[in-house]
Protein backbone atom coordinates (compact mmCIF):
# COMPACT_ATOMS: atom_id res chain seq x y z
CA UNK A 1 0.00 0.00 0.00
CA UNK A 2 1.87 3.40 -1.29
CA UNK A 3 -0.43 5.50 1.11
CA UNK A 4 0.66 4.52 4.76
CA UNK A 5 -3.11 6.36 5.58
CA UNK A 6 -5.34 4.42 3.52
CA UNK A 7 -8.91 4.24 4.39
CA UNK A 8 -9.42 1.10 5.87
CA UNK A 9 -12.39 -1.28 3.65
CA UNK A 10 -14.28 -3.50 4.93
CA UNK A 11 -12.15 -6.17 3.90
CA UNK A 12 -9.22 -4.58 5.90
CA UNK A 13 -11.67 -4.70 8.70
CA UNK A 14 -12.01 -8.36 8.49
CA UNK A 15 -8.73 -9.41 7.71
CA UNK A 16 -7.62 -7.23 11.11
CA UNK A 17 -10.37 -9.14 13.22
CA UNK A 18 -9.31 -12.52 11.75
CA UNK A 19 -5.72 -11.38 12.87
CA UNK A 20 -6.94 -10.80 16.25
CA UNK A 21 -8.65 -14.75 16.29
CA UNK A 22 -5.38 -15.97 15.11
CA UNK A 23 -3.53 -14.38 17.95
CA UNK A 24 -6.05 -16.02 20.50
CA UNK A 25 -6.16 -19.43 19.07
CA UNK A 26 -1.96 -19.82 18.55
CA UNK A 27 -1.64 -17.52 22.09
CA UNK A 28 -4.11 -19.29 23.87
CA UNK A 29 -6.81 -21.77 22.27
CA UNK A 30 -3.96 -24.57 21.13
CA UNK A 31 -1.76 -24.71 24.18
CA UNK A 32 -5.12 -24.77 26.60
CA UNK A 33 -6.76 -27.58 23.92
CA UNK A 34 -3.03 -29.33 24.15
CA UNK A 35 -3.01 -29.39 28.15
CA UNK A 36 -6.66 -30.93 28.55
CA UNK A 37 -5.37 -33.39 25.87
CA UNK A 38 -3.02 -34.50 28.32
CA UNK A 39 -4.66 -34.05 31.44
CA UNK A 40 -7.32 -36.53 30.01
CA UNK A 41 -4.41 -38.60 28.59
CA UNK A 42 -2.75 -38.82 32.57
CA UNK A 43 -6.71 -39.49 33.84
CA UNK A 44 -6.80 -42.42 31.05
CA UNK A 45 -3.64 -44.17 31.35
CA UNK A 46 -3.25 -43.64 35.16
CA UNK A 47 -6.67 -44.98 35.37
CA UNK A 48 -8.17 -41.77 37.44
CA UNK A 49 -11.06 -41.42 35.17
CA UNK A 50 -12.57 -44.42 35.41
CA UNK A 51 -12.45 -43.77 39.13
CA UNK A 52 -13.40 -39.89 38.93
CA UNK A 53 -16.65 -41.61 36.27
CA UNK A 54 -17.26 -44.07 39.44
CA UNK A 55 -17.39 -41.27 42.45
CA UNK A 56 -19.18 -38.37 40.49
CA UNK A 57 -21.57 -40.02 38.85
CA UNK A 58 -24.41 -40.00 41.19
CA UNK A 59 -24.05 -36.10 41.40
CA UNK A 60 -23.33 -35.41 37.52
CA UNK A 61 -26.51 -37.86 37.55
CA UNK A 62 -28.45 -34.88 38.07
CA UNK A 63 -27.89 -32.92 35.13
CA UNK A 64 -28.31 -36.10 32.66
CA UNK A 65 -24.53 -36.49 32.75
CA UNK A 66 -21.97 -39.40 33.17
CA UNK A 67 -19.45 -39.04 36.38
CA UNK A 68 -16.54 -38.08 33.77
CA UNK A 69 -18.16 -35.35 32.51
CA UNK A 70 -16.91 -33.55 35.96
CA UNK A 71 -13.82 -33.38 35.02
CA UNK A 72 -14.54 -30.74 32.19
CA UNK A 73 -16.21 -28.69 34.56
CA UNK A 74 -13.29 -28.60 36.85
CA UNK A 75 -10.28 -28.10 34.12
CA UNK A 76 -12.81 -25.49 33.07
CA UNK A 77 -13.11 -23.87 35.96
CA UNK A 78 -9.17 -23.07 35.63
CA UNK A 79 -9.53 -22.59 31.68
CA UNK A 80 -12.42 -21.98 29.96
CA UNK A 81 -10.26 -23.80 26.44
CA UNK A 82 -9.50 -26.55 28.73
CA UNK A 83 -12.73 -26.95 29.73
CA UNK A 84 -14.09 -27.17 25.80
CA UNK A 85 -10.76 -29.27 25.10
CA UNK A 86 -11.45 -32.40 27.72
CA UNK A 87 -15.31 -32.37 26.70
CA UNK A 88 -14.14 -32.75 22.99
CA UNK A 89 -11.94 -35.28 24.06
CA UNK A 90 -14.17 -37.20 25.84
CA UNK A 91 -16.65 -36.95 23.20
CA UNK A 92 -14.09 -38.44 20.58
CA UNK A 93 -13.51 -41.18 23.10
CA UNK A 94 -16.93 -41.57 22.92
CA UNK A 95 -17.44 -41.17 27.06
CA UNK A 96 -20.03 -38.09 26.50
CA UNK A 97 -22.47 -37.51 23.65
CA UNK A 98 -23.87 -34.44 21.41
CA UNK A 99 -26.82 -34.14 24.54
CA UNK A 100 -23.80 -34.06 27.22
CA UNK A 101 -21.89 -31.31 25.22
CA UNK A 102 -25.31 -29.06 24.89
CA UNK A 103 -25.72 -29.54 28.59
CA UNK A 104 -22.49 -28.60 29.39
CA UNK A 105 -21.54 -25.75 26.97
CA UNK A 106 -22.76 -22.42 28.56
CA UNK A 107 -21.55 -24.00 31.87
CA UNK A 108 -17.61 -23.88 31.61
CA UNK A 109 -18.15 -20.39 30.56
CA UNK A 110 -20.14 -19.70 33.48
CA UNK A 111 -17.73 -20.97 36.24
CA UNK A 112 -14.86 -20.86 33.72
CA UNK A 113 -11.20 -19.62 34.50
CA UNK A 114 -12.42 -17.97 37.20
CA UNK A 115 -8.93 -19.29 38.91
CA UNK A 116 -6.90 -16.69 36.99
CA UNK A 117 -9.82 -14.17 36.68
CA UNK A 118 -9.66 -13.68 39.80
CA UNK A 119 -6.71 -11.88 39.14
CA UNK A 120 -7.14 -10.57 35.83
CA UNK A 121 -10.56 -9.24 36.61
CA UNK A 122 -11.86 -8.50 40.52
CA UNK A 123 -8.16 -7.94 41.21
CA UNK A 124 -7.67 -5.80 38.68
CA UNK A 125 -11.02 -3.48 39.47
CA UNK A 126 -9.80 -3.57 43.37
CA UNK A 127 -13.08 -5.59 44.63
CA UNK A 128 -13.19 -5.84 47.99
CA UNK A 129 -12.05 -9.62 48.82
CA UNK A 130 -14.76 -10.80 51.09
CA UNK A 131 -17.18 -10.82 47.99
CA UNK A 132 -14.54 -13.44 45.62
CA UNK A 133 -16.25 -16.38 47.80
CA UNK A 134 -19.98 -15.18 47.16
CA UNK A 135 -18.82 -14.35 43.53
CA UNK A 136 -17.49 -17.55 42.71
CA UNK A 137 -20.16 -19.08 44.59
CA UNK A 138 -22.68 -17.40 42.56
CA UNK A 139 -20.59 -18.47 39.42
CA UNK A 140 -21.16 -22.09 39.97
CA UNK A 141 -24.78 -21.68 41.09
CA UNK A 142 -24.77 -20.16 37.61
CA UNK A 143 -23.43 -23.37 36.12
CA UNK A 144 -25.29 -25.42 38.00
CA UNK A 145 -28.53 -23.45 37.10
CA UNK A 146 -27.80 -23.60 33.13
CA UNK A 147 -26.90 -27.32 32.63
CA UNK A 148 -31.17 -27.95 34.14
CA UNK A 149 -32.19 -25.13 31.43
CA UNK A 150 -29.52 -27.05 29.01
CA UNK A 151 -30.97 -30.29 29.93
CA UNK A 152 -34.08 -29.27 28.83
CA UNK A 153 -33.11 -27.73 25.68
CA UNK A 154 -31.10 -30.78 24.46
CA UNK A 155 -34.60 -33.04 24.95
CA UNK A 156 -36.38 -30.99 22.53
CA UNK A 157 -33.65 -31.21 19.56
CA UNK A 158 -32.27 -34.48 20.53
CA UNK B 1 -25.46 12.27 29.72
CA UNK B 2 -23.26 15.63 29.49
CA UNK B 3 -20.39 14.10 28.92
CA UNK B 4 -19.58 13.29 25.40
CA UNK B 5 -17.48 10.85 25.55
CA UNK B 6 -20.43 8.99 27.23
CA UNK B 7 -23.06 10.22 24.89
CA UNK B 8 -22.70 7.96 21.51
CA UNK B 9 -24.23 8.99 18.53
CA UNK B 10 -25.41 5.48 16.54
CA UNK B 11 -26.67 5.57 12.80
CA UNK B 12 -29.37 3.25 11.92
CA UNK B 13 -26.44 1.17 10.03
CA UNK B 14 -25.41 -0.11 13.44
CA UNK B 15 -28.39 -1.72 14.61
CA UNK B 16 -29.00 -3.35 10.61
CA UNK B 17 -25.19 -4.34 11.94
CA UNK B 18 -26.66 -5.38 15.32
CA UNK B 19 -29.47 -7.39 13.89
CA UNK B 20 -27.03 -8.91 11.44
CA UNK B 21 -24.45 -10.07 13.80
CA UNK B 22 -27.11 -11.81 15.75
CA UNK B 23 -29.03 -13.55 12.29
CA UNK B 24 -25.56 -14.47 11.34
CA UNK B 25 -24.58 -16.08 14.47
CA UNK B 26 -27.78 -17.81 15.30
CA UNK B 27 -28.14 -20.70 13.68
CA UNK B 28 -31.81 -19.85 12.29
CA UNK B 29 -30.73 -18.91 8.86
CA UNK B 30 -30.49 -23.08 8.16
CA UNK B 31 -33.72 -23.06 9.28
CA UNK B 32 -35.46 -20.01 7.08
CA UNK B 33 -33.33 -21.62 3.86
CA UNK B 34 -36.47 -24.16 4.24
CA UNK B 35 -38.50 -22.07 2.86
CA UNK B 36 -36.75 -19.24 1.28
CA UNK B 37 -34.22 -21.31 -0.60
CA UNK B 38 -30.43 -22.11 0.04
CA UNK B 39 -29.15 -19.17 -1.29
CA UNK B 40 -29.98 -17.20 2.64
CA UNK B 41 -27.75 -19.59 3.91
CA UNK B 42 -25.08 -17.24 1.96
CA UNK B 43 -25.29 -15.08 5.57
CA UNK B 44 -24.64 -18.13 8.24
CA UNK B 45 -21.74 -18.47 9.95
CA UNK B 46 -21.71 -22.38 9.99
CA UNK B 47 -22.84 -22.59 6.15
CA UNK B 48 -19.89 -20.14 5.57
CA UNK B 49 -17.36 -21.91 7.96
CA UNK B 50 -17.85 -25.00 5.94
CA UNK B 51 -15.77 -28.11 6.39
CA UNK B 52 -12.88 -29.73 5.66
CA UNK B 53 -12.22 -32.71 3.30
CA UNK B 54 -12.13 -35.95 3.81
CA UNK B 55 -8.82 -38.28 4.32
CA UNK B 56 -9.04 -41.30 2.62
CA UNK B 57 -13.18 -41.24 2.71
CA UNK B 58 -13.76 -41.03 6.23
CA UNK B 59 -12.74 -38.06 8.67
CA UNK B 60 -10.76 -34.92 8.15
CA UNK B 61 -6.87 -34.42 8.77
CA UNK B 62 -7.24 -34.75 12.42
CA UNK B 63 -8.03 -38.69 12.06
CA UNK B 64 -9.60 -40.69 14.58
CA UNK B 65 -7.91 -42.57 17.40
CA UNK B 66 -5.25 -40.19 18.23
CA UNK B 67 -4.65 -39.70 21.58
CA UNK B 68 -2.67 -37.27 23.66
CA UNK B 69 -0.91 -33.78 23.11
CA UNK B 70 -0.23 -35.11 19.28
CA UNK B 71 -4.36 -35.72 19.32
CA UNK B 72 -5.42 -32.09 21.00
CA UNK B 73 -2.82 -30.22 18.51
CA UNK B 74 -4.41 -31.66 15.52
CA UNK B 75 -7.88 -31.18 17.19
CA UNK B 76 -7.04 -27.41 17.88
CA UNK B 77 -5.91 -26.80 14.55
CA UNK B 78 -9.26 -27.91 13.28
CA UNK B 79 -10.66 -25.39 15.28
CA UNK B 80 -8.75 -22.02 14.11
CA UNK B 81 -11.00 -21.14 11.02
CA UNK B 82 -14.01 -20.59 13.07
CA UNK B 83 -12.04 -18.47 15.28
CA UNK B 84 -10.66 -16.55 12.76
CA UNK B 85 -13.80 -15.74 10.64
CA UNK B 86 -15.87 -15.31 14.03
CA UNK B 87 -14.02 -12.57 15.11
CA UNK B 88 -12.99 -11.37 11.67
CA UNK B 89 -17.48 -10.85 11.57
CA UNK B 90 -17.18 -9.16 15.05
CA UNK B 91 -14.47 -6.86 13.74
CA UNK B 92 -16.69 -5.56 10.78
CA UNK B 93 -20.06 -5.77 12.94
CA UNK B 94 -18.32 -3.30 15.59
CA UNK B 95 -16.68 -1.04 12.89
CA UNK B 96 -20.06 -0.75 11.34
CA UNK B 97 -21.59 0.85 14.76
CA UNK B 98 -23.03 -2.45 15.71
CA UNK B 99 -21.70 -2.68 19.03
CA UNK B 100 -22.17 0.98 19.46
CA UNK B 101 -26.14 0.57 18.81
CA UNK B 102 -25.90 -2.48 21.56
CA UNK B 103 -24.70 0.10 24.33
CA UNK B 104 -27.16 2.37 23.15
CA UNK B 105 -29.90 0.41 23.59
CA UNK B 106 -28.29 -0.94 26.75
CA UNK B 107 -27.47 2.56 28.20
CA UNK B 108 -31.82 3.33 29.50
CA UNK B 109 -31.90 -0.61 30.65
CA UNK B 110 -29.07 -0.66 33.08
CA UNK B 111 -29.98 0.85 36.11
CA UNK B 112 -33.61 -1.11 36.21
CA UNK B 113 -32.18 -4.39 35.36
CA UNK B 114 -28.65 -4.17 37.07
CA UNK B 115 -28.72 -1.43 39.85
CA UNK B 116 -26.32 0.06 37.66
CA UNK B 117 -25.88 3.78 36.17
CA UNK B 118 -26.36 3.71 31.77
CA UNK B 119 -23.08 4.94 31.59
CA UNK B 120 -21.84 1.44 32.04
CA UNK B 121 -22.70 0.70 28.71
CA UNK B 122 -19.55 0.98 26.81
CA UNK B 123 -17.67 -0.82 29.55
CA UNK B 124 -20.10 -3.57 29.52
CA UNK B 125 -19.88 -4.38 25.84
CA UNK B 126 -16.31 -4.28 26.28
CA UNK B 127 -16.20 -6.49 29.10
CA UNK B 128 -18.55 -8.94 26.71
CA UNK B 129 -15.11 -9.11 24.55
CA UNK B 130 -12.05 -8.59 27.07
CA UNK B 131 -12.04 -9.52 30.32
CA UNK B 132 -9.03 -7.31 30.92
CA UNK B 133 -10.65 -4.06 29.31
CA UNK B 134 -13.96 -4.55 31.13
CA UNK B 135 -12.30 -4.87 34.29
CA UNK B 136 -9.59 -1.51 33.74
CA UNK B 137 -12.60 0.26 32.72
CA UNK B 138 -14.81 -0.37 35.83
CA UNK B 139 -12.00 0.67 38.25
CA UNK B 140 -11.77 3.53 36.15
CA UNK B 141 -15.38 4.29 36.01
CA UNK B 142 -15.11 4.29 40.03
CA UNK B 143 -12.41 5.92 40.57
CA UNK B 144 -14.14 9.17 38.40
CA UNK B 145 -16.64 8.98 40.75
CA UNK B 146 -19.12 7.84 37.99
CA UNK B 147 -20.13 4.79 40.19
CA UNK B 148 -19.80 3.87 43.64
CA UNK B 149 -18.13 1.07 45.22
CA UNK B 150 -21.31 -1.23 45.56
CA UNK B 151 -22.22 -0.87 41.96
CA UNK B 152 -18.52 -1.27 41.00
CA UNK B 153 -18.91 -4.88 42.72
CA UNK B 154 -22.35 -5.50 40.87
CA UNK B 155 -21.00 -4.56 37.77
CA UNK B 156 -18.18 -6.90 38.19
CA UNK B 157 -20.37 -10.33 39.24
CA UNK B 158 -21.75 -9.61 35.98
CA UNK B 159 -18.82 -9.17 34.24
CA UNK B 160 -17.06 -12.41 36.33
CA UNK B 161 -19.67 -15.25 35.37
CA UNK B 162 -18.63 -15.85 31.61
CA UNK B 163 -16.73 -13.17 31.50
CA UNK B 164 -15.48 -11.76 28.04
CA UNK B 165 -18.38 -13.87 26.61
CA UNK B 166 -17.96 -13.44 23.25
CA UNK B 167 -14.75 -13.82 22.77
CA UNK B 168 -14.39 -17.03 25.20
CA UNK B 169 -17.17 -18.54 23.92
CA UNK B 170 -16.13 -18.20 20.03
CA UNK B 171 -12.04 -18.64 20.52
CA UNK B 172 -12.54 -21.68 23.41
CA UNK B 173 -16.49 -22.85 22.90
CA UNK B 174 -15.50 -23.77 19.08
CA UNK B 175 -14.31 -26.70 20.80
CA UNK B 176 -17.85 -27.67 20.84
CA UNK B 177 -19.82 -25.48 18.90
CA UNK B 178 -18.74 -27.13 15.45
CA UNK B 179 -19.74 -30.43 17.24
CA UNK B 180 -22.93 -29.35 18.21
CA UNK B 181 -24.14 -27.08 15.89
CA UNK B 182 -25.16 -30.01 13.07
CA UNK B 183 -27.35 -31.69 15.74
CA UNK B 184 -28.54 -28.15 17.54
CA UNK B 185 -28.62 -25.16 15.07
CA UNK B 186 -29.19 -22.58 17.19
CA UNK B 187 -26.80 -23.47 19.75
CA UNK B 188 -24.75 -20.16 19.74
CA UNK B 189 -28.12 -18.44 19.91
CA UNK B 190 -29.57 -20.38 22.68
CA UNK B 191 -26.06 -20.37 24.44
CA UNK B 192 -25.83 -16.65 24.55
CA UNK B 193 -29.41 -16.22 26.08
CA UNK B 194 -28.64 -18.52 29.03
CA UNK B 195 -25.52 -17.35 29.62
CA UNK B 196 -26.64 -13.45 29.44
CA UNK B 197 -30.21 -14.55 31.65
CA UNK B 198 -27.60 -15.85 34.46
CA UNK B 199 -25.45 -13.36 34.26
CA UNK B 200 -28.09 -10.67 34.61
CA UNK B 201 -29.42 -13.60 37.61
CA UNK B 202 -26.16 -13.38 39.38
CA UNK B 203 -25.57 -9.44 39.27
CA UNK B 204 -29.20 -8.99 41.15
CA UNK B 205 -28.37 -11.63 43.66
CA UNK B 206 -25.00 -9.04 44.73
CA UNK B 207 -27.58 -6.92 44.12
CA UNK B 208 -29.53 -7.73 47.14
CA UNK B 209 -26.08 -9.03 48.89
CA UNK B 210 -24.31 -5.39 48.80
CA UNK B 211 -27.54 -3.79 49.76
CA UNK B 212 -27.37 -5.41 53.12
CA UNK B 213 -23.57 -5.87 53.85
CA UNK B 214 -22.29 -3.47 51.29
CA UNK B 215 -20.17 -0.47 51.38
CA UNK B 216 -16.92 0.95 51.36
CA UNK B 217 -14.27 -1.71 52.48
Amino acid sequence: MADANFKKTIFDIFVDGAKKGWAIVTSSTIPNVVMAFIIIQILNVSGLLKIIGKVFGPVMGLFGLPGEAFTVLLSGWLSMGGGCGVAAKLFSDGTLNTTHLVILLPAIFLMGSQVQYLGRALGTANIQGRYYGIMIGLSILNAVISMFIMRLVAAFYI
Amino acid sequence: MSDNKLDVKVGVGGYIALLFAILFFSGVVPLLAKYAGDWVKAVDFSSLLGSFGKIAGAGDFRGSGGSGAKDGFLFALTLVPAVMFALGVVEIIDWLGGLKAGQKILTPVLRPLLGIPGLCGLALISSLQSTDAGAAMSKGLKEDGLITEDEKTIFMMFQFTSDATITNFFSSGAAIIVLVTPVVPPIIAISFLVMFLLKIFAANVMRVYVKKFGGEA
